[in-house]
């Protein structure tokens, strides 16, 4: 039987510039998918590249090891030594292989705990690999399990609750004061990288529009145009406040310049409708009693940590259960390879069963097409077909349980098999039946035409 | 007067209530489960609303069939507060995630349940008019209204105080919940049209109460009178002076917390006859 393999490299195992040297460009994945499959003992094959992660998933060809060829078929691919990546590559086989990929789907296996962003990567890794014709039954069906596994994962979990980064928290936080941030204005105060990058992620949640203002109008115009947003005077910040839903303050003042005098003017102003501060800075540019004016929701940065790290405690709390539901998945997806080795004797044995039972109908059926019958004699046409079709299938199962060694055995399977208790009282007619070789038995008495 | 009011007032729970107040208790615990973390326990959850409030209607309908008007009396009408207080919240339900304010309506409605049908029923009105069951009917509706309105208030008022005070760690934080904002909105709206259907109530019960020639010295008049101007006055100041937020929210939870006394004032004055 073929078995499923995971060969690869990650966070886990070596530092970035050791991962780096095992990349793969997006567009290289393909033919390297396909060379793989044409030149290893390997069937089915899946290459996912990520910044976190390089890993082949695939099925041995039978009686095949797949895990050594495909080791040296990715440092040969990198022109590396298997030397320069040393002990980072691992590999996972049968059960631990499903495991595996079952842990990297539902974001098990992260770096940060819960992001959402492998399955994505994983579904167009399986998407590359379906397309290039690399993707068979097996690893088909962990996938899309895997997929399944994910999808479980994240809604009875907590797993994916919570933001796990600062900017990702201050577009959480607004969501909780504005909802949807469609319509709303951001006002980034300070040019600095932090402000930066949580107006690019407020701006990348909907909000309408976004303002910079800093005290050199020359950073606030390069910000601005970076961000997509209008720069405007450091002069004019008392009236962008009262205009702004949301601000970003990250400006390198030693003194507040968000003070309560200011926000008192600007909360009248806007008659109290709601304003979310985000003060990023260090030292910090909002006078903390802001906050206690109505409708002002301040938060600094020491606030945004310990979000954070609220969140991924949870994440971790939330990685025990996942890591349930992933161990019984993978307990019935590895009872799923299982049936599948048994699945062609399943088809055999149908198939003799419908000839053998085709092939006496069809006589019967003859026979009563030649001409009338009473009823009486349909009933007789209809047993003697039965009867054939019994004798003619148990006829190789006698033969062999009685010329078999291991007779006691045999019998034991097939008592299994069919629910038989050879102790259970039985007619003299069934008796006697089972006494005969049916082989030795006469053919039924013609009904008379 | 015939015995037959009294009976009426008198008819036995339905199966239909025991269903629903066991539901409502089971539906508080499990919206409770969500806020604790657990968020497989949503779907049944709101599964398990749905079912108090189809038994809720079904154990009106049932009265309904023994001649009892869910408008009869200040007894019925505190039961069909409930209902509309469950109903408004599975409408609203449909487009917030309001696991906060379940935890806070489910246990209202099935207070409300109980009162009305487990309390004593004491004596029949002798004099229901039309005029008097219209009157009812609006100020349940007018005041149902605003319970919702008010749950949405104090679910408002408690979201704002734990990210004011930096409570990451508190059961409101975890879960979602309402943005601030569409709770704010939507308790205005409905306090919007709570209002006029509250203010024809309080004119045809005006009208009632002098056609049967009462004396207008009872407490629940300034207390009705207070709801409505305070109603009335939040209108006028969120209009006018933009009032929003926290001061909306207190001013509604005023307003409602006076049209309660009016209703318990109701319910003693006929459990003592």
């Amino acid at each position: 039987m073929s078995e499923l393999f995971v060969v690869g490299i990650s966070w886990r195992t070596a530092p970035v510039a050791v991962r780096e040297k095992l990349a793969f460009r997006e567009e290289e994945v393909a033919d390297t998918l396909v060379a793989l499959t044409r030149g290893q003992p390997v069937a089915e094959a899946l290459l996912i590249s990520t910044c976190n992660r390089v890993e082949v998933y695939g099925v041995a060809k039978p009686g095949a090891d797949a895990t050594g060829p495909v080791r040296d078929f990715l440092v040969q691919q990198r022109s590396i030594k298997l030397a320069d990546i040393g002990d980072a590559l691992y590999e996972h086989r049968g059960s631990a292989a499903v495991r595996h990929v079952f842990r990297v789907a539902s974001s098990l296996d992260s770096l940060v705990v819960g992001e959402a962003q492998i399955l994505g990567q994983l579904k167009a890794a399986y998407g590359v690999a379906t397309t290039a014709g690399t993707s068979g039954a097996l690893l088909g069906r962990c996938l899309e399990r895997a997929f399944g596994v994910a999808k479980r994962v994240r809604s009875e979990t907590l797993i994916a609750r919570g933001s796990a980064n600062v900017s990702s928290v201050a577009v959480d936080l607004a969501g909780r004061v504005f909802g949807d941030l469609a319509g709303k204005s951001i006002l980034v105060v300070g040019a600095g990288k932090m402000s930066r990058l949580a107006a690019k992620h407020l701006y990348a949640s909907g909000a309408l529009r976004i303002v910079v203002t800093n005290r050199s109008p020359e950073k606030a115009e390069v910000l601005a145009r970076e961000i997509d947003g209008v720069a405007r005077p450091w002069a004019e910040l008392e009236q962008l406040l009262a205009e702004a839903d949301v601000v970003i303050s990250s400006t390198g003042a030693r003194e507040p310049i968000l003070t309560k005098a200011l926000f008192k003017r600007v909360a009248k102003a806007r008659k109290w409708k709601p304003i979310m501060v985000i003060d990023i800075a260090v030292p910090r540019d909002a006078e903390p009693a802001i906050g206690e004016l109505d409708g002002v929701y301040l938060f600094d940065i020491d606030d945004l940590d310990k979000v954070v790290a609220q969140n991924l405690a949870e994440r971790a709390k939330a990685a025990d259960h996942a890591g349930k539901i992933v161990e019984h998945e993978a307990g019935q997806f590895e009872q799923w390879i299982k049936t599948q080795g048994v699945v062609p004797t399943i088809r055999a044995m149908r198939s003799h069963f419908t000839k053998v039972a085709d092939a006496e109908v069809a006589k019967a059926l003859d026979q009563l097409a030649r001409k009338d019958h009473s009823p009486a004699q349909q009933r007789e046409v209809v047993q003697r077909v039965v009867q054939l079709v019994v004798n003619k299938l148990l006829h190789a199962p006698t033969a062999a349980l009685r010329a078999g060694e291991d007779a006691e055995l045999r019998a034991a399977v097939l008592c299994d098999l069919f629910g038989l208790d050879p102790d259970a009282v039985v007619s003299d007619r069934e008796s006697q039946a089972a006494m005969d070789d049916t082989a030795e038995r006469p053919e039924p008495r013609k009904v008379a035409t | 007067m015939s015995s037959t009011p009294e009976r009426l007032l008198s008819v036995a729970p339905s199966p239909a209530f025991w269903i629903a107040g066991i539901a409502y208790a089971v539906a508080t615990a499990a919206l409770l489960g969500v806020l604790a973390g657990k968020a497989s326990l949503r779907k049944y959850a709101i599964g398990i609303v749905v079912v108090a409030w189809l038994a809720h209607a079904a154990d009106i309908g049932w009265r309904g069939t023994q001649h009892v008007h869910p408008a009869q009396s200040v007894r019925e009408a505190i039961g069909l507060l409930g209902f509309i207080l469950t109903s408004g919240y599975l409408l609203a339900s449909l487009r917030y995630r309001l696991t906060l304010g379940g935890v806070v309506v489910m246990p209202v409605s099935l207070v409300l349940l109980l009162v009305a049908r487990l309390s004593p029923a004491g004596d029949a009105p002798e004099d229901l008019s039309s005029l008097g069951r219209v009157h009812i009917s609006l100020a349940t509706l007018g005041v149902g209204i605003f319970a919702l309105a008010s749950a949405l208030s104090a679910m408002y008022l408690v979201e704002e105080r734990t990210l004011k005070k930096k409570k990451f760690d508190a059961l409101a934080f975890k879960d979602k919940g309402t943005p601030l904002e569409s709770l704010d909105r939507l308790a205005h709206r409905l306090i919007w049209v709570g209002f006029p259907i509250f203010t024809v109530a309080l004119v045809l019960g005006a009208i009632w109460v002098s056609k049967l020639g009462l004396s207008l010295d009872r407490p629940e008049y300034p207390l009705a009178a207070v709801t409505w101007v305070a109603f009335a006055a939040l209108l006028v100041v969120r209009q006018v002076y933009g009032w929003r937020g926290k001061r909306a929210a207190k001013l509604t939870l005023l307003g409602f917390g006076a049209a309660l006394l009016v209703l318990a004032i109701y319910l003693v004055r006929r459990m003592g006859g």
